[in-house]
């Protein structure tokens, strides 16, 4: 980011954060949104965030997807914030309603992705510390094993089955109750 | 997840921290396994000596229960004339019901039956099959009813099912008194009986279709043909009476804890299911107020919603709806209507057709958290290891 101008400027610059994606592309998000990571609100705090952001961990692309989540997630507090106390008629309420409803399609949709991104973004959601998101991601994973068979969970999520024969028998022997 | 990739690709960390990660990521996602969903936890356990390893780790079952603030309801205990039938409504639990144990209540994971042969008390847990075997109290099974509960000070109920209990018995013996006697499992015997005889009619007879219920601290009966309401205060040690609305005297009622805690009642009036609690006035005199009424011509598909419920209907051919039973705590009401059973989902109004019903049966609700229990010896590093505490817990 290019400089010194009005103060106008300044504080609009102030209010902007780089993050840097572990391929080197960086990103321009307000604090708003990068402070739904605790990780940066922790890093803003200790003034470490002149000259951008740094995420070693982090890869443009799942960067890209983590900050469209915080960007959507971050309206959505201040929105609350903004009509908490203050307005509580019918009208805010169904527009809270409706934000809602909308913020819930939007989480839908965003989890549309593939099994390998879905885990890089848990992995993001862990290392930035972002609860919501690792919540969300988390729960789709949950949510995937339910109903399955061991053998169509590791086929799932490439896992090699390392039990060897007498520990998978001891195991079944002893939660046979719930195969049955 | 096992997945190597996304560790491969964490440069940044060294490997003993990724490792670390992964397994906390790996617990961070079982752990939202839904907990009325125990049969998924158990299959995942097979998947690979890691996922084993953690699902049936204390830190798991600590998390877990961490993250859902209330045991499920598993299913619903049957009682028949002659035994007692686990009906799961989201799982079948890990041990069956003896033949002959007769349930009389259940809570807080463990269930208390009779053993209709030895006529001996049992507190029993079907999920550990940790059995208790109690001391013949001091009067006769038949005469009263009975309240199962955790003895842990300040217990949040979501990990006591090895800890210490109460059994509170009560009923209405003889001509003169009402009598409670306490279990206590810690000193292994029943207490000095309790008596109350003010408000006492030698006629007044303890309900024993439905249980006695727990609200704050105190275990509530009611009677049956009357407005009274036996009260059995826990840290007092006291019998006191009180009593419903006159509108519901003989009427059949369901003692529940209401919404913020305080005590409750479930019945049907007029094809309404009405939920009253007991609250103060603004002049600090505390009565009954109904709280909310659900049209149930609305939501249950059986034709007898226009009846209303007396008591002595309770046995006849073709009921209206009742109110059954009600699971504290999870905001469920069991109603029998059209000789089916059906739950009401209080927060949603979702009704679901759970089984079907006859008459002189009673229904005992179980809500228990579930979550796999190995015994398995360590394999090795990677082996499911598992320590002591959890061989005997869930």
């Amino acid at each position: 980011m290019a400089s010194a101008g009005s103060g106008d400027e300044k504080a609009a610059a102030a209010a902007m954060i780089t993050l840097i994606s572990s391929d080197n592309e960086k990103f321009e998000v307000t604090e708003a949104t990068a402070t739904l990571s605790q990780t940066i609100r922790h890093m803003i705090e200790d003034g470490c965030t002149d000259g951008g952001v740094p995420l070693p961990n982090v890869t443009s692309k799942i960067l890209a997807r983590v900050i469209e989540y915080c960007k959507k997630h971050a309206t959505a507090a201040a929105g609350e914030e903004g009509s908490s106390s203050s307005f509580s008629d019918a009208a805010f309420l169904e527009v809270d309603r409706a934000f809602l409803e909308e913020l819930e399609e939007f989480d839908d949709a965003f989890l549309e992705v593939d099994r390998a991104t879905l885990f890089d973004l848990i992995l993001a959601a862990n290392y930035l510390d972002i609860k919501g998101l690792l919540n969300l991601t988390c729960q789709k994973v949950a949510d995937s094993v339910k109903g399955k068979t061991p053998e169509q969970i590791r086929e799932m999520y490439n896992i090699v089955n390392d039990l060897t024969p007498e520990e998978e028998a001891e195991i079944r022997r002893e939660t046979q109750w719930a195969f049955e | 997840m096992d997945s190597p990739q996304p560790a491969r690709r964490d440069p940044a960390m060294d490997p003993p921290a990724a490792a670390a990660l992964m397994d906390e990521l790996v617990e961070e996602v079982l752990i939202r396994v839904p907990p009325d969903d125990p049969a998924t936890l158990v299959r995942a356990t097979l998947v690979c000596k890691r996922w084993c390893r953690l699902i049936a780790g204390a830190s798991f079952r600590r998390r877990f229960r961490e993250l859902h603030p209330r045991p499920p309801m598993l299913g619903y205990l049957y009682r028949r004339r002659d035994g007692t039938d686990f009906v799961p409504t989201s799982f079948r639990l890990p041990h069956a019901v003896c033949e002959g144990w007769s349930v009389l209540d259940a809570r807080h994971g463990r269930v208390l039956v009779v053993d209709l042969a030895e006529l001996a008390l049992i507190v029993w847990d079907p999920v550990t099959d940790d059995l208790r075997s109690l001391p013949t109290p001091w009067f006769p099974l038949s005469m009263g009813n009975m309240v199962l509960l955790c003895a842990t000070a300040n217990c949040d109920h979501r990990d006591c099912r090895g800890g210490p209990f109460l059994v509170v018995a009560a009923g209405g013996f003889g001509e003169s008194h009402a009598l409670a006697d306490i279990y206590s499992s810690e000193q292994g015997t029943w207490s000095e009986l309790i008596t109350e005889m003010q408000h006492f009619n030698g006629r007044d007879r303890l309900g024993t279709l439905v249980r006695g219920t727990l609200v704050g601290n105190a275990i509530y009966f009611n009677y049956k043909r009357s407005t009274k309401i036996l009260e059995y205060e826990l840290g007092r040690q006291e019998l006191s009476i009180i009593y419903l609305p006159s509108a519901f005297h003989s009427w059949h009622i369901v003692l529940m804890e209401a919404d913020d805690g305080v005590l409750g009642f479930a019945t049907v009036q007029d094809s309404k299911l009405c939920l009253w609690a007991r609250e103060a006035g603004v002049d600090g005199h505390v009565g009954w107020a109904q709280r909310r009424v659900i049209e149930l011509d609305k939501l249950l598909p059986v034709p007898d919603c226009n009846r209303s419920a007396p008591l002595d209907v309770y046995a006849s051919a073709s009921p209206p709806p009742f109110v059954v039973a009600v699971a504290d705590g999870i905001h469920v009401i069991f109603l029998w209507a059209g000789d089916e059973l059906f739950s009401i989902h209080l927060k949603s109004s979702r009704v679901e057709k759970i089984g079907e019903f006859i008459s002189d049966v009673a229904v005992v609700p179980y809500m228990s958290f579930c979550t796999p229990v190995l015994d398995m010896v360590s394999t090795g590093n990677e082996g499911p290891k598992v320590d002591a505490s959890s061989v005997s817990q869930t």
